[in-house]
């Protein structure tokens, strides 16, 4: 029930954060993925079925939001949330290079995927190219930094150890 | 494949997959599902949080806006003044050739609580609907010009089509010349506003200001829509490439103004 509470709750935070402070962000040329951002960090937290259950979720509610292609968002992030979930078992999640690394590459493949359905062809190439690189390297700066934040703040690790048993953590 | 695998794994699989299919049958048909009712809900459940987010950056900006604006009431009294004189004088020139008066605009101020689309905003929920007299097609503008037309409206809130949709199209004229064209907004080869439609015999200069033209029926004439920045030729060789600098700044909409849809052809000239 905690999980269901604190998933919608994020996911919505997720939603007005992208809709109010993010937009102007976005509209001068700087994206910054909540998307991709929420799904792995929630999916590095509480594994693969929570992982894709919320990116579904917040996937749907962004397609709902954008009016265009109904189900794009949250195919993406599903499977986005599934894969960090289950590659979170392994990884030291607590690292900040780690997860520099998993924000910048769900980041990088969120955007490329958003693209692909505003691709208009060659001419718009360099700018889509330059807009996903910017999104992933600001993501991923971004995200790394407010949960090196978190973690000063609340004085222990977030994701706690590896589990190298892969039965075990659901 | 699945028995091979611990039950917690298997039922994640399973999840993931029933996630995948149905955003799988989404793409395919979603465009059959009623979104509109379905955002109209969203809107509804986010429009309380959106107005406590916007209310802290809103109190942030009130102070510089209002030294603006006082100093922007200023420079419109003197400009009022003089449009107020010739104003009459076109009147009065109207009567003698027997042309119809221009119809008056009425404003009625909403505010804009949240923007949709990524990179440019596409859409943008605002706080009056269906109960303050907004209607689907109301055009919407701020106090520099188009933001875009009413496309959905509920009871309390409405939702806006930027001239940034892809979907959107507003038929303009060059303000000094006449010229005429749509304006559309093109994703390729970067996100941006285009004149199109307009032949490569037209003359048309950087700098002149563009604004509605009334042909569509859709937004009354005579709206900024905003001035032309560059000028090249298209593909075919036979049109022009006009690419639009819009008036209204679509990365800081705050308040907005709906103006009715034009009623009758005699209404406005």
């Amino acid at each position: 029930m905690r999980q269901v509470v604190g998933l919608l709750v994020l996911a919505m935070i997720a939603m007005l954060l992208r809709s109010t402070a993010l937009s102007s962000l976005a509209a001068r040329g700087v994206v910054i993925d909540v998307l991709a951002l929420a799904t792995a960090i929630w999916a590095l937290r509480n594994g693969e079925t929570w992982g894709s259950t919320f990116g579904f979720v917040l996937g749907l509610g962004a397609d709902l939001d954008a009016a265009h292609w109904l189900g794009r968002h949250a195919l993406a992030l599903a499977l986005m949330g599934y894969a960090v979930g289950r590659l979170g078992r392994t990884l030291v999640r607590d690292s900040a290079r780690t997860q520099f690394v998993v924000l910048f590459v769900c980041t990088l493949i969120h955007q490329v995927w958003s693209a692909a359905f505003e691709f208009g062809g060659s001419p718009g190439f360099p700018y889509a190219v330059g807009r996903v690189a910017l999104a992933a390297v600001v993501t991923a700066l971004l995200g790394t930094l407010l949960l090196g934040i978190v973690r000063r703040m609340t004085g222990h690790p977030l994701f706690g150890h590896a589990v190298l048993d892969s039965g075990s953590s659901n | 494949m699945a028995g091979f695998l611990p039950p917690a794994e298997r039922r994640s699989s399973a999840l993931l997959g029933l996630y995948a299919a149905l955003s799988l049958v989404l793409l395919l048909v979603g465009d059959r599902v009623p979104q509109a009712e379905m955002r109209g809900i969203g809107a509804w459940v986010f429009a309380p949080f959106d107005r406590a987010v916007l209310a802290l950056d809103r109190a942030a900006a009130a102070w510089r806006d209002n030294r603006e604006l006082h100093e922007r009431v200023a420079e419109l009294e003197i400009e009022n003044e003089r449009l107020r004189l010739a104003g009459v004088e076109n009147q009065q020139l109207r009567m003698k050739l027997d042309l119809p008066a221009y119809r008056r605009f009425t404003l009625r101020p909403v505010e804009v609580l949240a923007l949709a689309g990524e990179p440019v905003p596409s859409a943008a929920t605002l706080s009056g609907g269906s109960h303050q007299g907004v209607h689907e097609g109301d055009a919407v503008v701020t106090r520099d010009g188009l933001l875009g037309r009413v496309g959905e409206c509920y009871p309390g809130l409405s939702r806006v089509v930027l001239l940034t949709d892809v979907n959107s199209a507003v038929a303009c004229e060059v303000e000094s010349t006449g010229v005429l064209g749509v304006l559309r907004f093109a994703m390729t080869p970067y996100p941006r506003l285009t004149l199109t439609g307009v032949p490569l015999t037209d003359t048309v200069r950087v700098g002149q200001a563009v604004v509605t033209s009334g042909l569509s029926r859709r937004y009354p004439r005579g709206l900024p829509v905003g001035s032309v920045r560059r000028i090249g030729s298209d593909p075919s060789g036979l049109l022009q490439d006009i690419e639009i600098e819009p008036a209204a700044r679509l990365s800081r909409i705050r308040h907005a103004f709906t103006i009715s849809r034009p009623a009758a052809p005699e209404d406005s000239p």
